[in-house]
């Protein structure tokens, strides 16, 4: 009887550790210092918010799509994402990008926008008249 | 007002009726009346306040927050409906309403079967009564008026007739970013159209509408099943805990296993059709994308179906000297999938996934977050203290487990692995709460070995008998299902299925089908009724295979179709033949797929979106039995040149590269004359003085635009010699930065007037996405049909 917990008790403890491994592995990082992400290149997930006043380049030779963020610090960071751009894009306050930094450009596989709207009602900040 | 106060109605009255159905339980004869009358006062109430929101939908009572965030007059019937649960508020409404509803089922179901009524309607109505506080007046009130905070409504939705008003200069603002303008709706407005003589449901006249990626079919079906689900879930808890509170672990699995296996089925089906709509709307690509809100709901779904296996054997070893094997087991994965479904909604409504999903609610404030919160913490705490209370006494009552090589060990297996699936998918749900995040692959390499044995233990578990198993006579029985998974394992290898785990993945799913069909089939024609347990395991089986095929081995490519020009696109012929307008104001591009001689249509659809203010696409699917061929716009280009090219900006001085060229922006090109037209509002040219390099050589060039009655007309510069085409896009004066647009300099553009329509999209090929579907129907018939067989079960 004692042995069947023994081996239970191990399958347990090695499955629980390469969950534990797996996951140190896999695990992606919040960055919203963008000098942190630019010096540390690895994956990561940075945050900011679109630099509305640099517009954005659709390249559709190469399917890109570049844009500029910046983070609380007014660090700007360009954005090369391989793809067209996500829904949502203009209206976004914050957008999320996946990827890493390298040869002076965030290459983003992945790109989340935050939408005020997208549940909720909107709540218009109005510099008054 | 009647909203709210049938929402404070039916609050007090769950309190009241949970309160009187523990009474009732502690002795009080006198307190059932109290307690029934109460609970039907609630439902009563809780349905009515649902047909009051919906009639202010219907009616466009746009002076309510909720109807005006999130429908206009222009939407269809169905789509009107689906706003009632577009929002937080009316979402919370929904699952309440659903409960209200199984309530009703469940009170006349328990008032039957012995001393449950009371227990268990306690505990149901407790549930209740905190769905029901987080929508009362106080928290998120669906029926809150839109002046009850300041409100800042766009000026489209307002009556133009009454926008000239002179008193609402006070209140009417614009946005300067965006141009919009803006009044703002609070009390001292309300105060002022009052005596005006003007009510607010005259003086707003629309909505905002609902986010068109909400606005399609599924919007319809899917939330609704899924909310059914989640309040279904409920009912076994309710009998757990009930069994927990009486110390009488004999008779609820029996009762409460109809329950779960209708949860499951509903919330397994809500779950896939959420999958449905991703994959065939949202053009996410895929039917599953490890989103955490889809991770969230599928937690307490893994965690259900491991508890239907666990209460299985303890239904078939209980008997008179014992309450069966795995009572404690049951007891807690009973609990924890309800107590999942919380988290679920805890982290899909708290703001916490904020950065990590696409579809997460936003941050609902702090008072509701804080509810959340305790909602969640009251059913751990009661949950896991009285499992803790009684687990002394429930050590001393579960008999020991004797044989390995049993179907009762072989299910309790199932569960442990289902388990862990659910707590590797639990793990990195969760990981955002940490402000961390993990990759799809780990998901992917987590499960996938997982997946393998559930197969494996999937088909064994039916071999093996109950009690006691002898291993040659297992042998035996499994010869035909292991030859037949043989040979359909070495098909698929020789089809594509070369990685090693997914040759094992694909042999253990093609293992429990075989299993599970040979079972079925010779069920079906004696009595379907016990057949559902292998139909659903057929489903299963289906869907992994589905899973396999489809999401390892597609194949996808991103292609410029021009338009009536045939392209070679994996092995089909695509022609983009044009657009042409939808029904709904949206623009179908039609795409022609050719293969031997045979023709089929591809609609992928994007549009302008006002409400999103961008552009907004959806992919067409060309579904055939082995494949689908998925076609997802990327963009469109229609030759005119306004957007062709790569558009750069530059500020003075700066020097961008294009191809073999070097383009340095020199100078502004604005003289004061221009400034002054452009001030007054006349037409106006503006210039861009560059200086371009190529092989060696220097170009001067002046791309310039011009202004008239605010439509820009580009002139643009050509350098032949380098191969380029530059336009001015617009120019930033005081940020001194211009915008350019480069292109390739093409004489064929220059010489002829044939515009180059262009539409570029991604095509794939997805290989038996169809089995996944199927195996999802699958599922949910023997689902159904296992709960047909237990509830009559239930009654002996």
């Amino acid at each position: 009887m004692k042995a069947r917990y023994y081996i239970g008790g191990a399958i347990i403890l090695v499955f629980l550790g390469l969950l534990f491994y797996n996951f140190t592995q896999t695990k992606i990082e919040y960055e919203s210092d963008f000098t942190k992400v630019m010096q540390s290149g690895k994956v990561c997930k940075a945050s900011g918010v679109w630099v509305k006043e640099k517009s954005f380049q659709e390249n559709l030779q190469d399917k890109t799509f570049i844009f500029y963020i910046k983070d609380a610090k007014n660090n700007e960071m360009k954005v090369v994402y391989k793809g067209t751009k996500p829904n949502n894009f203009e209206i976004a306050t914050n957008v999320v990008v996946t990827g890493k930094f390298e040869n002076g450009y965030f290459l983003a596989t992945d790109v989340l926008t935050k939408c005020p709207s997208k549940y909720q009602g909107q709540n218009v900040n109005t510099s008054g008249s | 007002m009647i909203g709210n106060i049938l929402i404070s109605i039916a609050f007090i009255a769950a309190v009241f009726s949970a309160v009187m159905y523990f009474l009732n339980y502690r002795g009080y004869q006198n307190a059932l009346n109290f307690a029934r009358v109460a609970f039907h006062t609630m439902a009563t109430s809780t349905i009515l306040a649902s047909v009051f929101l919906l009639y202010l939908i219907l009616t466009h009572q746009f002076q309510y927050k909720y109807v005006y965030s999130y429908s206009d007059t222009s939407l269809p019937l169905g789509l009107l409906i689906s706003t009632f649960y577009a929002g937080q508020e009316g979402s919370f409404l929904l699952w309440a309403f659903w409960m209200s509803i199984i309530g009703v089922i469940l009170q006349q179901y328990t008032s039957v079967r012995g001393d449950l009524e009371p227990r268990v309607m306690a505990v149901y109505s407790l549930v209740q009564s905190f769905l029901l506080l987080m929508i009362t007046p106080l928290v998120k009130n669906p029926f809150a008026l839109i002046y009850s905070e300041p409100f800042m409504a766009s000026a489209s939705t307002i009556n133009p007739q009454l926008l000239n008003l002179p008193f609402l200069a006070d209140f009417v603002f614009s946005d300067k970013a965006t141009g919009q303008m803006y009044v703002k709706i609070d009390q001292s407005l309300v105060d002022a159209l009052q005596s005006a003589g003007i009510s607010l449901r005259e003086f707003i006249i629309n909505g905002r509408g609902l986010n068109p990626l909400l606005q399609n079919f599924w919007m319809q079906i899917h939330p609704p099943i899924l909310f059914l689900g989640f309040s279904s879930m409920s009912v076994p808890f309710s009998f757990a805990f009930a069994a927990l509170i009486k110390n009488d672990y004999r008779e609820w699995v029996k009762q409460a296993f109809p329950w779960i296996l209708f949860a499951a089925m509903v919330l397994g089906l809500g779950i896939m059709l959420g999958g449905y709509w991703a994959y065939g709307v949202l053009g996410w690509g895929g039917y599953w994308a490890w989103d955490p809100v889809e991770n969230s709901s599928l937690i307490p779904w893994i965690v259900a179906v491991a508890a239907i296996h666990t209460m299985l054997v303890q239904k078939k070893t209980a008997n008179e000297n014992s309450i069966g094997a795995f009572a404690k087991t049951n007891l807690v994965l009973v609990i924890l999938s309800f107590v999942l479904v919380l988290y679920s909604t805890f982290l899909t409504r708290s703001g916490v996934l904020g950065d990590a999903s696409v579809h997460s609610f936003v941050d609902p404030g702090y008072f509701a977050y804080l509810l959340l919160l305790i909602f969640m913490g009251t059913f751990i705490a009661l949950g896991a203290g009285s499992l803790i209370y009684r687990w002394k006494y429930l050590q001393q009552i579960t008999p020991p487990q004797k044989n390995l090589l049993s179907r009762e060990f072989a299910l309790f297996t199932g569960a442990v692995v289902l388990g862990a699936s659910a707590l590797v998918t639990l793990l990195g749900t969760s990981a955002p709460i940490l402000g961390k995040s993990v990759q799809i692959q780990f998901y992917n390499d987590m499960n996938l070995p997982l997946g393998i044995l559930i197969g494996l233990i999937n088909g064994l578990s039916l071999l093996v008998k109950w009690k006691e198993s002898d291993g040659k006579e297992l042998l035996k029985k499994s010869t035909f299902s292991l030859i037949s998974a043989v040979i359909l394992t070495v098909i698929m290898y020789f089809a594509g299925v070369k990685d090693f785990k997914m040759v094992l993945f694909a042999f253990a799913s093609a293992f429990a089908f075989f299993v599970n069909a040979e079972i079925a089939f010779k069920i079906i024609r004696r009595n379907i009724e016990k057949a559902g347990a292998y139909i659903a395991h057929m489903g299963l089986a289906l869907l992994f295979i589905g899973v396999i095929a489809s999401s390892k081995y597609d194949k996808s490519i991103d292609v410029n179709l021009v338009k009536n020009e045939p392209a070679d696109v994996l092995g089909y012929k695509l022609i983009f033949t044009g657009y042409s307008p939808t029904e709904d104001g949206k623009y179908a591009f039609n795409v022609l797929i050719e293969k031997d001689g045979k023709r089929y249509k591809a609609s992928p659809i994007m549009y302008n979106s006002e409400f999103n203010q961008g552009i907004m696409r959806e992919p067409d699917i060309v579904a055939f039995i082995t494949k689908d061929i998925y076609i997802s716009p990327l963009s469109y280009d229609d030759g005119t040149g306004e957007s062709s090219g790569t558009v750069f900006e530059l500020k003075k001085g700066e020097t961008i590269k294009f191809g073999n060229a070097e383009i340095k922006f020199v100078d502004f090109d604005f003289p004061a004359e221009m400034r002054q037209k452009m001030m007054s509002g006349g037409d106006f040219t503006l210039g861009a003085k560059l200086e371009v390099k190529s092989y060696g050589k220097v170009f001067e060039v002046e791309p310039k635009f011009t202004m008239s009655k605010g439509n820009r007309t580009p002139i643009p510069a050509e350098i032949k010699d380098a191969n380029i085409k530059i336009e001015l896009v617009s120019l930033v004066a005081n940020q001194g930065t211009v915008k350019i647009a480069v292109s390739p300099y093409q004489t064929e553009t220059q010489n002829n007037n044939v515009k180059r329509e262009v539409l570029a999209v991604t095509a794939s090929i997805k290989p038996f996405v169809g089995l996944v579907w199927l195996g999802t129907l699958v599922v949910v018939a023997g689902f159904f049909i296992a709960m047909l067989r237990r509830l009559k079960e239930s009654r002996s």
